[in-house]
């Protein structure tokens, strides 16, 4: 019990790496079901600066303040549950492949096997859907879930982002802000457009810096 | 479906066999467009050993159809008639090269190309002239995904794409009820 190797498979991580593994929680909530009334009140106390990010945090509390929770489900099934089908498909074997149940959703399996991380017994819905690869991101980003098991150029954090949500999370919450139900969950999109883009953003920079220190170990 | 039946006399010539195992075998080997008052079976000519046999008159039938494997044979170097024999006895003459050649596959069977009868391209002629249609080919080709064959399903589904409730309470009274 009191070998090194323990205490060293979780680290401690930052308060900021702390702060984007609640930010993709928060995503991976709203979509996979809609928030209740106690969730709406507690959106509402958010704030955020005037940064694009800290604005859209803003424009959703004031969303979320003004909604009701029988009108958010109901949106909530319009988009996502639908007669036949929802508004939306929010699964990366869709986006990327036109298709459902397709290869990427085999190739997310894979990795999640790998990291040994499975689906909730109960839980039906395929593991491509963009709530689940969010709460995937979380844990990722908290070290619950360790992704350098993964293959080469899939390896780590930034590899299963680029793989699993980077070619289609854009252009998914881009839908979910023209959706035609869409009133609360525009401002969800706006929130997740702009944390997603944050990510690429950074994902793209820490590979840079990678790259520019000539080794395999990052400066710090 | 217009056809049209034409019928053309046979002639088979049978050569001595090669070694004295084989036996004589008659194969069509000349088309008359007249029909000779002639029993079937009856002996034309003996030269040498070479003997010609009147194999009696077939009917070519033409089917409208089939127009465009008939301008095809028409147009080959040597317009042909197919006679197909199981044995000494004619069994089919048609002027579709696809369906004589199709014949010659057997190996059981006696299946010869032989040139057409002048009267009877004509006829040929004059039945393409009255029953060809001309089908333009048509090359099938891949959509782009982009287009509006695409097979997949719309990203974000619009209003008037949805399924909605046009009977019962929302209206019109339910299906069976008058």
């Amino acid at each position: 019990m009191s070998t090194a190797s323990t205490a060293q498979a979780k680290p401690a991580k930052s308060e900021y790496e702390m702060l984007r593994a609640q930010q993709w929680s928060l995503i991976a909530s709203l979509l996979v079901a809609p928030p209740d009334s106690d969730a709406l009140s507690a959106l509402a106390g958010l704030t955020g600066d005037d940064t694009a990010l800290g604005q859209a945090y803003g424009v959703l509390a004031d969303t979320a303040g003004a909604a009701d929770a029988e009108d958010v489900a109901r949106e909530f099934f319009e988009l996502f549950v639908g007669v036949g089908r929802g508004e939306l498909l929010p699964y990366a074997s869709f986006y990327l492949t036109g298709f459902l149940n397709e290869r990427p959703l085999a190739d997310l399996r894979r990795d999640l096997a790998m990291m040994g991380i499975e689906r909730v017994e109960g839980r039906f819905e395929p593991e491509d859907h963009i709530a689940s690869i969010a709460e995937v991101m979380a844990g990722l980003a908290a070290g619950d879930f360790d992704a350098s098991v993964l293959g080469c150029g899939a390896a780590g954090e930034a590899g299963f982002f680029a793989r699993h949500l980077e070619p289609w999370a854009a252009q998914f919450f881009d839908d979910l802000a023209v959706a035609p139900s869409a009133r609360f969950y525009r401002s969800v999109a706006e929130v997740g457009r702009i944390f997603t883009d944050i990510e690429t953003r950074a994902f793209a920079l820490e590979a840079k810096a990678h790259r520019a220190s000539g080794s395999g170990v990052a400066k710090s | 479906m217009p056809r049209e039946v034409i019928r053309v006399a046979v002639v088979g010539v049978s050569h001595p066999p090669a070694n004295k195992w084989a036996k004589r075998v008659v194969r069509p080997s000349a088309l008359m467009a007249e029909l000779p008052a002639l029993d079937m079976g009856a002996l034309m000519s003996e030269q040498g050993d070479v003997r010609a046999y009147y194999m009696g008159d077939h009917a070519v039938v033409l089917h409208s159809g089939e127009t465009r494997h008939y301008i095809d044979n028409l147009r080959a170097m040597r317009p042909s008639l197919w006679v197909s024999c199981d044995g000494d006895e004619v069994r089919l003459v048609t002027a579709d090269p696809y369906e004589g050649e199709a014949m010659a596959s057997d190996p059981e069977r006696v299946v010869e190309a032989l040139a057409m009868p002048r009267a009877v391209v004509a006829r040929i002629e004059a039945f393409i002239e009255a029953h060809h249609v001309h089908e333009e080919f048509h090359k099938r080709k891949r959509v782009p995904a982009t287009s509006q064959h695409d097979p997949r399903a719309p990203r974000v589904l619009s209003d008037n794409e949805k399924w909605v409730q046009t009977r019962g309470k929302a209206g019109l009274p339910p299906k069976g009820a008058g």
